[in-house]
Formats: C-alpha cells, sequence, structure tokens
C-alpha cells in the first residue's frame, strides 16, 4: 500500500505544471551557478599560476645582493584554487589568496576578493549551494506544505482512512513519493555537478581525494533536504489547515535561511568578542619592542644578547650575526605566533559557535559541513597561512645561513612553495560536528513524522 | 463608505493575535537591526578617532621639532620622513546606523609612506570574522531591504484572495462596492502599522542628520513600501485562493529579494571580471625588479629630464635612487591598476543601470548611499586616497633629491589628508532615480491590478 502511495504521489507531483517549472527555474539557476563558476576556478587557477611562474622568475632574477636584503625583498605565494569551490566558494570571497614573505616579519593573507567587487556582494553569490540551501528547501515546502493538510481540507483524507488506510502508510507514502520527485530533480543536478567539477581544465581532480570530499557534500545535502521533507510533512499533518501549515513552513524557511546565518554570527561575536585591530597593533608593536631585533643595536635586548654571547676575553663568537639573526626571528615568530594565534583561535571558536547554531537551524549546521568539505572555510585558510608561514621561515633561515653567498645560485636553494591542502579526514574531522547535527535533524525530522502519522486525523 | 472601510480593517486587524504577534517581531527585528548598526557606528567612530589621535600626535610632534633652533628632519636615513606613514582617514558615515554597507569590509584609513606609494599593500580594515562577513550583518538596511517586504506581506497576502475562495468577494462586491477602492483602503489599513514603525526606526537611525538624507530614507521607506503593497494587491486580484496569493508573493519576494541580486551581482563580474590581484602582485614586482636593475641608468635619464632636482655633487643617495625606481613602478604598473578600477567601475555601473530588475538592489542602493557606506563615498575616498598619494610624492620626492631636509617653513606646505564629500545633489540624484524606477515599476504592476480588477474579469474569476 505504502508504494501504491508513493508511486501515486510521484506521478501527481510529476505532473504538476507547476513543479515542473518550479523545477525547471531552479534547474536552470544551477545549471548557470555551475558554469559560471567553473568559469571562475579555471580563470582563477591560470592567473595564481601564471602569478606563481611570474614571482618565481621575479625571485630568481632579482640579481646579485645581500642575503638579507634578498630576506627583505621577500616573496609572494599565492593560495591555490579549491576545486570544489565550484559548488561552495564558502569564505573565498572574505579571505586574501597572497601572503608577503619577508624577513622579521609575518604578514597575513591579503586582497580579499570581496573588497575588489561591487555594492551587490551584499546581496550573496549564485552558488550551486547557496541553490540547494535556500531554494530547493523552499520548492519542497512549496510542494509538501498541502500534501496532507489539503486532502483534509477537500475531505479525501477521511475517505482514504475510512478504506482502511494505515496513517503511517498514507504519510510515508507521501513522503516517498515526494521524495522520488526530488530524486528525479536531483539527478540532472547531480550530472551538473560532476560534469562541472570533473571538467575543470588544469586541475587533476580524478588522483586527489577530491571526488571523497564530494560524495560527502552529497550525502550532507540531502541529509539537509531529506529532514525539510520530513519537516515540511509532519507539518502538513499536524496543522489544522494548508493555510496555516503554509504559514508555519514559511516562517521556518525564513528563520532557517535568512535570520539564523545572521543572529548565530551575532551570538558568536558576543561569545567570543574579537579585539579591535588598533588594539591588537599596539599590543603587537609592544610585543615587537621587547623582543630582539637585529636592526636595533641599542634595545635592551640587544645588549643582553651581546652580554650573553661575549667570552671571557669580551670577545663575540665569529658567527654571531647569524645567531643574532636566528635568534631575532625565533623571538619574533613566537610575537606573531601568539597575537595571530589568539585571533587565529578566536575565529574558529566564533564558527564552533555558529556551527553548534544548526541545532536550531539545520542550514548553520549544512554551511559548516559543507564548507569545509570544498576547502573554503576558515580551517583551510589558517592551514594555508601557518604553510606560508613555515615557508617563510625555511626561507629566511636558509638566507641566515648563507654564509656571504649571493646570487641566482643562492636564490635557487630556496625551493618553490608547494601548498598540500588538508587531508580528507582532517577535512571530515572539522565537518563532523556539521554532519551530526543534520543527522540529528534527518533522525528527529522523521520521528516526528512517525509521531504525526500515529496522531494523524481526518478532520 | 471610504474611510469605514479603513477603519473597520483597523478595528479587525487590532483584533488579531496573530497581527499584533507579527508587530512585535517586527518592532523586535527593527531593534536589534538598530542596536547592531548602532554599535558598529560606535566602533568605527572610536577607530577613525584613535587613528586621527595618533596622526595629530605625529603632526605636533613633527612640528614641536621642527620649532627647536635650528631643527630639521631629513627625508631619507634614519628617523627620517621616507618611512613615517601619513593618515587618511575616511570620516565616519553621515547616517551609520542606517546601513552598514561596505564599511565592515573596505577600510576607511590607509597609511601613505612615500617610500611605499608603489608597493601593493593588502588593505586591512578591521578584524572581521569572514563567516560573519559572508552571512552578513543584521542592521536597520537588513531589516528594511529584506523583512520589512516580508511582514508587509503577512499582513497583505490575504486581501481579497481569501473571500474569493470562500465566497464572501461576491456579496461583498454585491454591496456595490468599487473592488479597487475596496482592495486599496484594505490594503493600506494593513500595511499602515507596519509602514508606521518602518519609518519610526528610519527616522530613530537619523535623528543626529535631520535633514534632506532623513528626507530621502523616509522617501525610500515609503515607495519601497509601496512596491510591496501594490505587488499585493495586484496578487490578489488574480489568486484564487490566500494559500496560492501567498505562494505567489513568497515567491516574488524570492526572486526580488534573494535570486535577482545574486544574478545581477554574476553578470557584472562575468562581464566585466575584475584582474587579478595576483598578477597586479606579480606585476608590480617585476617592474620593481626591472627598475632596480636599470639602477644608474633610471636615475642619469631622470636627471637628464630633471636637472633642478640633482643633488649638487650629482650622485644620488640611497633614497633618491629609491624614489626614481618607484617612480618608474609606479608608471609601468599604472595601466594595470587602471584596468582595475575601470572594471570596477563598470561593474559597478552595470550594476547601476540594472538595478531596476530588483526594487530591493535600488533600495538598498538608496539606504547605503544615503547612510554614506555604499560604494560611491567609498570609491570617492579611493580616489582622493590615491590623489594625496601624489601630492606627498611631489612635495617630498625633490627634497629627497636635493637632499633637503624638513624645515619649519615647510609646515604650513606640508600635505595633509582632508576627504572632500561629495555634493548633496550627486548622492540625492542616485537616490531619486532610483526611487523613481520603483514608482514606474508600481505603476505598471498597479496598471496589471486595474486591469485585472476590471468588472468583466473580476467577474469571470468571481465565479
Amino acid at each position: 500500500m505504502t508504494f501504491s502511495i508513493a508511486r501515486k504521489e510521484f506521478q501527481d507531483t510529476w505532473r504538476d505544471g507547476r513543479f515542473r517549472w518550479a523545477a525547471a527555474i531552479v534547474l536552470a539557476l544551477l545549471g548557470v551557478s555551475f558554469l559560471l563558476a567553473r568559469q571562475q576556478v579555471e580563470h582563477q587557477r591560470k592567473e595564481r599560476e601564471e602569478a606563481t611562474k611570474m614571482e618565481r622568475d621575479n625571485w630568481l632574477n632579482q640579481g646579485r645582493k645581500n642575503a638579507h636584503a634578498a630576506a627583505h625583498y621577500g616573496v609572494y605565494v599565492f593560495k591555490p584554487v579549491a576545486p570544489l569551490s565550484v559548488f561552495d566558494r564558502g569564505l573565498q570571497p572574505f579571505v586574501g589568496s597572497t601572503v608577503y614573505l619577508e624577513a622579521h616579519r609575518q604578514n597575513q593573507a591579503a586582497f580579499l576578493p570581496a573588497q575588489d567587487s561591487t555594492s551587490m556582494r551584499r546581496f550573496g553569490d549564485l552558488t550551486a549551494a547557496a541553490c540547494l540551501q535556500l531554494l530547493l528547501p523552499l520548492l519542497i515546502i512549496l510542494f509538501a506544505f498541502g500534501t496532507l493538510a489539503g486532502e483534509r481540507e477537500s475531505g479525501t483524507l477521511r475517505q482514504a482512512l475510512s478504506l482502511g488506510v494505515r496513517p503511517a502508510s498514507l504519510v510515508f507514502g507521501k513522503a516517498l513519493g515526494l521524495a522520488g520527485a526530488l530524486a528525479a530533480l536531483l539527478v540532472p543536478v547531480a550530472a551538473g555537478g560532476i560534469y562541472a567539477f570533473s571538467g575543470i581544465s588544469g586541475m587533476d581532480t580524478t588522483t586527489d581525494e577530491s571526488w571523497l570530499r564530494l560524495a560527502l557534500m552529497a550525502c550532507a545535502y540531502l541529509l539537509y533536504l531529506g529532514a525539510i521533507l520530513a519537516i515540511s510533512l509532519t507539518v502538513s499533518a499536524l496543522a489544522p489547515t494548508s493555510r496555516s501549515a503554509l504559514s508555519i513552513l514559511l516562517v521556518f524557511w525564513a528563520v532557517n535561511a535568512v535570520l539564523a546565518p545572521r543572529l548565530a554570527s551575532d551570538l558568536a561575536q558576543w561569545s567570543h568578542p574579537m579585539p579591535k585591530l588598533a588594539e591588537l597593533d599596539a599590543k603587537l608593536l609592544e610585543a615587537r619592542k621587547q623582543a630582539l631585533n637585529s636592526h636595533n643595536p641599542n634595545s635592551p635586548a640587544m645588549k643582553e644578547f651581546i652580554e650573553k654571547h661575549r667570552d671571557a676575553s669580551g670577545k663575540l663568537p665569529p658567527n654571531f650575526r647569524v645567531l643574532l639573526m636566528e635568534e631575532s626571528e625565533r623571538q619574533t615568530n613566537e610575537v606573531y605566533e601568539k597575537h595571530f594565534g589568539g585571533i587565529w583561535d578566536l575565529l574558529e571558536a566564533q564558527d564552533e559557535v555558529v556551527t553548534w547554531g544548526g541545532l536550531a537551524a539545520p542550514l548553520l549546521g549544512l554551511r559548516s559541513a559543507s564548507v569545509a568539505l570544498a576547502g573554503t572555510d576558515f580551517t583551510h585558510h589558517r592551514h594555508f597561512s601557518i604553510a606560508a608561514e613555515d615557508h617563510r621561515r625555511e626561507f629566511i633561515k636558509m638566507l641566515n645561513n648563507s654564509h656571504g653567498a649571493s646570487g641566482r645560485e643562492l636564490w635557487e636553494r630556496l625551493p618553490p612553495f608547494r601548498y598540500q591542502p588538508p587531508s580528507l579526514s582532517q577535512a571530515v574531522s572539522v565537518a563532523m560536528p556539521g554532519l551530526t547535527i543534520l543527522c540529528l535533524w534527518l533522525a528527529g525530522g522523521c520521528a516526528a513524522l512517525y509521531f504525526a502519522s500515529r496522531r494523524l486525523k481526518p478532520s | 463608505m471610504t474611510t469605514h472601510i479603513f477603519f473597520l480593517e483597523l478595528k479587525m486587524m487590532a483584533r488579531e493575535r496573530a497581527a499584533w504577534l507579527l508587530l512585535t517581531l517586527f518592532v523586535g527585528a527593527l531593534g536589534y537591526g538598530y542596536r547592531n548598526g548602532d554599535q558598529l557606528a560606535e566602533r568605527n567612530r572610536e577607530a577613525a578617532e584613535t587613528a586621527l589621535q595618533g596622526s595629530e600626535e605625529l603632526q605636533s610632534n613633527i612640528r614641536r621639532h621642527l620649532s627647536k633652533e635650528g631643527s630639521a628632519i631629513p627625508v631619507g636615513g634614519r628617523g627620517g620622513i621616507a618611512m613615517v606613514g601619513f593618515l587618511a582617514q575616511l570620516p565616519p558615515a553621515p547616517m551609520p546606523v542606517l546601513a552598514t554597507g561596505q564599511s565592515d569590509l573596505v577600510p576607511t584609513s590607509e597609511n601613505v609612506i612615500l617610500m611605499r606609494l608603489a608597493t601593493p599593500v593588502g588593505k586591512r580594515s578591521e578584524i572581521e570574522n569572514p563567516s560573519h562577513l559572508l552571512a552578513g550583518r543584521f542592521d536597520l538596511a537588513f531589516v528594511l531591504t529584506w523583512l520589512f517586504p516580508l511582514f508587509l506581506l503577512a499582513f497583505l497576502y490575504d486581501l481579497m484572495a481569501g473571500d474569493r475562495e470562500t465566497g464572501t468577494l461576491r456579496l461583498a462586491l454585491s454591496q456595490g462596492i468599487s473592488p479597487v477602492g475596496w482592495l486599496c483602503r484594505r490594503a493600506l489599513a494593513r500595511a499602515l502599522p507596519v509602514v508606521t514603525l518602518a519609518l519610526a526606526a528610519t527616522a530613530l537611525a537619523g535623528a543626529d542628520e535631520l535633514g534632506l538624507r532623513l528626507g530621502a530614507a523616509l522617501a525610500v521607506v515609503v515607495i519601497y513600501g509601496l512596491f510591496w503593497a501594490t505587488l499585493a494587491v495586484a496578487i490578489n486580484s488574480v489568486a484564487n485562493s490566500a494559500a496560492a496569493a501567498a505562494a505567489s508573493l513568497g515567491a516574488a519576494w524570492v526572486a526580488i529579494v534573494l535570486v535577482a541580486p545574486a544574478l545581477l551581482n554574476l553578470a557584472a563580474e562575468s562581464l566585466y571580471p575584475t584582474p587579478s590581484r595576483p598578477e597586479l602582485v606579480a606585476a608590480s614586482r617585476q617592474a620593481s625588479g626591472e627598475a632596480e636593475k636599470l639602477g644608474d641608468q633610471l636615475i642619469d635619464s631622470f636627471y637628464k629630464e630633471h636637472p633642478e632636482l640633482a643633488p649638487p655633487d650629482k650622485r644620488a643617495d640611497y633614497w633618491a635612487m629609491k624614489l626614481t625606481e618607484q617612480e618608474e613602478v609606479a608608471r609601468k604598473v599604472a595601466p594595470v591598476l587602471d584596468k582595475f578600477e575601470n572594471q570596477l567601475m563598470r561593474q559597478q555601473q552595470t550594476v547601476g543601470q540594472w538595478r531596476f530588475v530588483s526594487p530591493a538592489i535600488v533600495t538598498h542602493e538608496a539606504l547605503t548611499d544615503i547612510a554614506g557606506t555604499g560604494y560611491w563615498r567609498h570609491q570617492s575616498f579611493r580616489k582622493q586616497v590615491k590623489e594625496f598619494k601624489q601630492d606627498i610624492s611631489d612635495f617630498y620626492t625633490p627634497k629627497a633629491h636635493r637632499r633637503e631636509p624638513l624645515v619649519l617653513a615647510d609646515i604650513e606646505q606640508m600635505p595633509t589628508f582632508s576627504f572632500v564629500e561629495e555634493q548633496d545633489s550627486e548622492w540625492l540624484n542616485r537616490v531619486a532615480r532610483g526611487l523613481a524606477g520603483i514608482l514606474a515599476i508600481s505603476a505598471l504592476v498597479g496598471g496589471w491590478a486595474l486591469f485585472s480588477l476590471r468588472p468583466r474579469r473580476l467577474g469571470a474569476t468571481t465565479g
């Protein structure tokens, strides 16, 4: 019986002209977003590769100069584009993609793409993720709200139940039918997604873990859409009229999609307040003044360092200059590690609050899992920043120990920056809270639907 | 009869518990948006004050030092002016509580350093969580652009459709009431509380700016509200049931507020892609490397072109050399930078031309323009900073070449940054054109509603 009901519900939905129109619009938007996102990813990949090559040439051809002058000349490294940003750009527009590596100073990734964009940025991006997170749930709501409440209003629910149909069969049959219609809609979405992802020119998406990440992302979205379907049917089963079911579900959608992300961010900021830039700058400046600076011969730290290395005859060791620069770098690194690390910890703590806000609004759990798996979240950005900083330290160490050498031979000793993004297991561990929240929502939605089916009233 | 319908509707609404609940929620959203905007405005004001204090302190230190008998400050060398940062600060916006706009994303101050005029530096704004920037701010502009129509539609979605569904529409119209007049009065009565609250919050946000800006902000709220009310009337004139009307209005909201702006952004970015920053950085470094290699050759040709700047011994020191190289880098990178600025400008112009595809875009643009946190004020700031950099270069570079230190007589000529606000007529013109566009769209939607409410068509739909 359940399957007969499911088949009928599937056919009714599929034959509904409104469903076809709405589905066509959503598919068209998804198609546009896939194509343009692929173009953008290809474009960004190409420009960053070219910039990396140019920068390497600049470094190698800088001519003969003192090794420390070369350390001040520095190098720029560019963040590679995450292939899965085809689906979810996440934080990419709001974090820098270029890091300047130089002596004595750890710089943050600079040049936020959002700073180089129009005022429309505040309305959000049309990405495949946005379509699946915001528009598809709305489509589910619009086709599920009247499924049971509408039948009750028109009296057909009473007729069906009087024929001996079990309420649970009816409810789950309808759920299966709607899920089938939705699945039919998701087939072209998946095909479009695979096409967009697999064909990114210049990116080998077959050999890395990207496909596994993609599969997990698909699971996260299925969990989310399944939960929305279960909630919509539950409301339709319990609401007295289809009108009230629609009102409740639209309020739920608005809270989940429009209000929750902003409110959760405010809550995160309130629970883990961020210091002001001027305060951070002042603290950094003070800490750097206290630290040993190889360019400041009159500082107390320098005098102490000299005294420490003077031997009994008052002479300094022959490699004193190298020791000084190494110690100066070590102390400066500690200062930056402490201050930037503190800010990064705060940002991650804030993101954690937003993720757990997913217990109140499932979209927050989904977003957290989606950006983590796509490699466009803050944890991935931090990973890149740390890798860039490690490269800087290696670069400075190499120059400090150059023993007077200079020129191309020395510059070639610095290997090019090759960034290896976090492994799948690291990404999954970051995505896990979001995925857990989505599982809870789906389980809760199914339990609520079961409960609603037992309380299904014909009028 | 005319006022009777209006007051009757108000009375009926006053008896609905749901209406009070909705109004309470709207007041809460407005209050929260106001508070958030106020906090951010305070933070930005404090940051601007701190930066200005630092700058004033620097100026007075320079003045004090130069006032001493026989004192001078060299341009180059240790303690020289060449590595000092001169502050360019965008003053706090005139109505910051109304809209955050770009103020949490785009920096409002920059330290201009003589030796770094051509160095690609990332702009630093206050520390913000990127996730927070992605989610957007819950400010008054968000409430007025996104939520105000939703609350309005919650009151207006069932003006006539429900009556048609239950059959009471035939009864009402048989009393000889004009359907247009009946619908409009009901719409006016039901929209009144929501619009009044929105206007009150806007007035509160502009309490310090009682004038043109406040008047414009209030006009934006009224006209945006009018658009949504007209749309609700039009949908009601054709919808067969309240649920169908609600679904159609919900879909219209999604299309106008969510989809159209995102599509327009995508179209602008695809039509005029912004050149790559990494490429700009690499190009600037390449130019810098080439200039460094040219070295003496560059300085020789510079002194041939500017013999008046040549030092007495005709030998440039480190600082003069670096400044000449910097000038060469700036000259080479200028076309790339211009392309960058032009593409961005074209993107924004595309947005300006096509903003009428969505009244939500027009409203948001207008609110940020009025608040002083919009694209154009920040763009003007960037332009003026560029001019300030040129002033700094023009003033100090000749001194660096001639090895002339800064003396007390120079203090009044030292370039300082002072932001020149655009004329009221400029922002007002942009806002007025936007509002005229919304009015024209509302007139079209209203025309459709009038057409649907003609007796013959209405007779067909009432059955």
